[in-house]
């Protein structure tokens, strides 16, 4: 009668959190398949490289990634003068000098990813009022993850007869209203990957979402490596702990076989 | 809460029970290990700070001779000074280095590349940290004679409490700083960039290995 | 550590007794402490609320290192402590969904209560205080929540503030003086910090107060009656503490599961976005545990009813001992309370849903009939369950109970049998 209880209450439990997932009316998602997915996931570097270098020619004209820094590239395989040669392509702001007067100097590994624009408002002025958002944290801020992001690059399409597209917007199948102020960013062959592997739209798309999933989140190879310590340790503890409790229990179920 | 288990009062010892027990004391005790590791090890320098605490390259092109720039390492004030072949004289006079606590270097107050009487990788620049040993303070750049008193041939001067270093940074006795100024990782990328917070292709030294910074 | 059996206190131990009875004290009440023998998994739940307590008191405190309660900086202090704190991202996750497993633990510990008369004489203030402990807890997970300054936390912070507004008169003076401006903003975060510092201790006394409360008569058992001498307990060490042990040893397992591979399941995509006052998100909701008294909230269409719904659902968990008429406190014996109980489960779930979405069609009106089912369950059912009920006999005593379902043939007293 007690188990008939329990299952009736985690069958209500799955069916109310299988219900309060948030309904969606675009198409399911595309899931070309993460090597950061499942328990031992990791993040296959080639990919990370591609994709910084996409981020670096296509996406860095628009979009900032201000929590990143330079030195944060060192998780890539880049080495230290590598990292400082990226780096001091971009010009950062300092100062005042000892003349009270802000300067420009090369950015440095310790520097956050120099922005396209000082600031939103410069941002919005050269986009029509939009603005296209930091990319830092884009992954974990979009339902959809990884999935979102490469549905979204690679759902660019005409739109269909019946629907009406405001001036100047885009028709993508995954983006919520299906008007994104955005045109599409990637192609075929957007970019010239500089170990000349081959770059058709999915796998720009797929190597843009990896470093993006870095981005928001580069400790994600520590944690699911931490994790599987600390399950395995935790499970073995159990097992002790429950033999350990059957044991000191026994004298008060003497007689019970 | 308990963390350990111990047995039932009063009752046999069976030796799988008392097996089990320790074997989930042990265990119990080592998760609670593991688990205050992170902790305490979240207080260490995060990543910002120690890439804040990466090497500076310092334009000295426009420091002239006798004068002092004083620039930001670590949070440290760091003296460049570049010092006139005068001044240099004084720092090998044997009247001066008599009244020198230490005037050999040989407490470790500086990288093996500075253990000279210059105490510096080119004579004529000067590299110190600014901080006096005694308590903290930062000294005073004196170079001229007689500026701080009677018989001074230049250094520096600590208003805290007195002390005294000449223009080499080495300790005067009967002041109550204990050790010569610290001298950091430093080297010349060129003639007129010095950077301080790396030593020269070969070297190791680190400014925490000092007595006193 | 503790002292022993009384006969191998060494000196120290006696020194110290003598002078402050720590060790008299725990001997008496965690190694000796008489519990009924027949207590099943569900009263582990209270111990594990008690490590949770402390699993978020010391990863917070832990936190609170290294972060900036400002509007201009706290986004990314907690971005920064993500990625350049050494293990910043293990302690924050662990703090994030320890709310969530913290208020998750609290649920399950006051249902059981429910199910199994807890909540009865002797025990009323026990359980008010309880009650009290959940209100702060829902207070500091509110406060906790508008620090990272995420989309959320603004925004909810600016929904929930603003329902005092709600009192006549004097509201609109009221939230202005919590906010401390004429918006949500930094003097607000500011002081939502403070107190969610502060509000974890205040939870730490309370706590004390509901273990001496337990304690002046002991835990209640899954058959709800007394224990009526010394063949119906067994002293808490070593039993209870390594069954504690176990329980929280799987309890870890779900929790680190959640902490290492879905750290963000339970949280909202939109607090990954920094505070814009300026822009509301598509869909503002409080986080899952809050979402039953959100969805009572929404409710009703009147402003000033709705917070008042939302209240008295808090405060009729206050009346329950009194509501309650029946003399029979395990829902074991009570065959119609026992069906009715997973009702108001079923309808805490449902109002739970409601709550995540928007407040329209289908939900508006599951959101009223779960409203009403809710003080319908505890203002008439409650009373009239209790009054029409006719209960199962109830067994003699607890020894006797657990002997007969185990077919009996063991010596009596400390060789009597357990279930579980």
């Amino acid at each position: 009668m007690r188990r008939l209880h329990a299952a009736a209450a985690a069958a209500l439990l799955a069916l109310a959190a299988g219900a309060a997932l948030a309904e969606d009316e675009t198409p399911a998602l595309k899931s070309p398949g993460w090597s950061f997915d499942g328990i031992f996931g990791t993040f296959d570097r080639a990919a990370l490289q591609h994709g910084f270098q996409i981020y670096s020619e296509v996406c860095s004209n628009c979009h900032s990634m201000s929590l990143l820094r330079y030195r944060d590239l060192a998780a890539l395989g880049y080495s230290d003068d590598e990292i400082k040669a990226i780096a001091a392509q971009k010009q950062v702001t300092a100062g005042p000098n000892d003349q009270g007067e802000m300067f420009q100097r090369a950015a440095q590994p310790a520097d956050n990813f120099v922005p396209p624009f000082p600031n939103e408002q410069a941002n919005r002025a050269a986009h029509n009022g939009a603005l296209p958002p930091d990319l830092s944290l884009i992954i974990k801020q979009r339902d959809g993850g990884a999935d979102y992001c490469y549905s979204l690059l690679t759902g660019f399409k005409a739109a269909p007869a019946d629907f009406k597209l405001g001036d100047g917007m885009n028709y993508d199948d995954y983006f919520p209203g299906h008007q994104i102020a955005m045109p599409q960013p990637l192609q075929d062959d957007s970019v010239a990957y500089a170990d000349k592997a081959p770059a058709p739209l999915s796998q720009e798309a797929h190597d843009v979402c990896t470093f993006l999933t870095w981005a928001s989140e580069p400790t994600l190879e520590a944690r699911k490596q931490t994790g599987a310590k600390v399950m395995l340790f935790l499970l073995v503890m159990s097992v002790v702990l429950y033999g350990a409790k059957r044991k000191i229990w026994a004298e008060v179920h003497s007689g019970h076989a | 809460m308990t963390d350990t288990v111990q047995a039932p009062h009063g009752h046999d010892g069976e030796s799988r029970r008392d097996f089990l027990t320790l074997a989930a004391s042990a265990i119990t005790g080592v998760g609670a290990a593991c688990t205050l590791w992170p902790l305490i090890s979240s207080m260490e320098p995060a990543q910002d700070v120690l890439a804040a605490g990466a090497p500076v390259d310092i334009d000295i092109k426009a420091l002239q001779p006798g004068q002092q720039m004083v620039v930001l390492w670590r949070s440290h004030p760091v003296f460049i000074a570049r010092r006139t072949p005068d001044e240099l004289k004084t720092l090998q006079d044997q009247k001066e280095l008599a009244q020198l606590r230490d005037p050999d270097s040989g407490i470790l107050q500086q990288p093996d590349y500075a253990k000279n009487w210059h105490r510096s990788v080119k004579p004529e620049y000067f590299v110190v940290v600014g901080i006096c040993t005694h308590l903290g303070c930062i000294p005073e750049f004196q170079p001229k004679p007689e500026s701080v008193g009677p018989g001074w041939e230049g250094g520096y001067f600590c208003p805290c409490h007195g002390s005294r270093y000449d223009l080499a940074g080495r300790v005067f006795q009967g002041v109550p700083a204990p050790y010569n100024l610290p001298v950091p990782p430093h080297h010349f990328v060129s003639d007129t960039v010095v950077r301080i917070g790396e030593n020269p292709p070969g070297e190791t030294f680190d400014l925490n290995d000092v007595e006193q910074i | 550590m503790a002292a022993p059996s009384s006969q191998k206190q060494n000196a120290l131990v006696r020194w110290i007794d003598h002078r402050l009875p720590v060790f008299a004290f725990m001997q008496h009440e965690l190694y000796d402490y008489p519990t009924p023998r027949n207590l099943s998994y569900w009263w582990n739940f209270g111990s594990l609320a008690g490590i949770m307590l402390v699993i978020m008191m010391v990863t917070g405190i832990v936190l609170a290192m290294q972060y900036t309660p400002h509007v201009d900086y706290a986004f990314n202090s907690v971005e920064r402590i993500m990625r350049d704190v050494e293990w910043g991202w293990l302690i924050r996750y662990i703090h994030m969904n320890g709310a969530s497993f913290f208020f998750a633990v609290v649920y399950i510990h006051l249902f059981r209560g429910l199910y199994f008369g807890s909540y009865k004489e002797p025990r009323e203030l026990l359980w008010m205080l309880g009650v009290v402990i959940l209100v702060l807890m829902m207070a500091t997970a509110f406060m906790g929540y508008v620090l990272p300054w995420g989309q959320m936390s603004y925004w909810g912070a600016t929904v929930i503030t603003n329902l005092f507004s709600a009192i006549p008169g004097v509201g609109q003076d009221i939230v202005t003086w919590l906010w401390g401006g004429f918006a949500v903003g930094n003097p607000t975060l500011n002081r939502f910090f403070s107190l969610h510092y502060l509000l974890p201790f205040i939870i730490v006394g309370v706590v004390l107060l509901h273990l001496i409360a337990l304690h002046q008569h002991g835990s209640n058992n899954p058959l709800g009656i007394d224990r009526k001498g010394p063949q119906d307990s067994i002293p808490f060490h070593p039993y209870y503490t390594i069954k504690d042990m176990f329980g929280l040893s799987v309890f870890l397992v779900i929790y680190a599961a959640f902490v290492f591979y879905v750290p963000n399941l339970l949280g909202n995509v939109q607090n990954y976005i920094p505070a814009n006052p300026l822009q509301t998100p598509p869909e503002i909701v409080p986080e899952w545990y809050l979402l039953p008294y959100y969805a009572i909230l929404r409710s009703i269409p009147s402003k000033l009813l709705g917070v008042c719904a939302m209240f008295g659902a808090i405060v009729t968990l206050f009346l329950l001992p009194w509501l309650d008429t029946s003399r029979v406190r395990s829902a074991f014996f009570r065959p119609v309370y026992k069906w009715v109980f997973w009702l108001l489960v079923a309808d805490c779930l449902m109002l739970g849903y409601v709550g995540a979405h928007r407040p329209e069609g289908i939900n508006i009106v599951l959101g009223r009939i779960g409203t009403f089912y809710y003080f319908l369950h505890f203002y008439v059912l409650f009373p009239l369950i209790g009054k029409f009920e006719r209960p199962l006999p109830l067994p003699t005593s607890i020894s006797a109970a657990v002997l007969a379902k185990h077919g009996g043939g063991a010596a009596p007293a400390s060789a009597a049998m357990e279930k579980h």
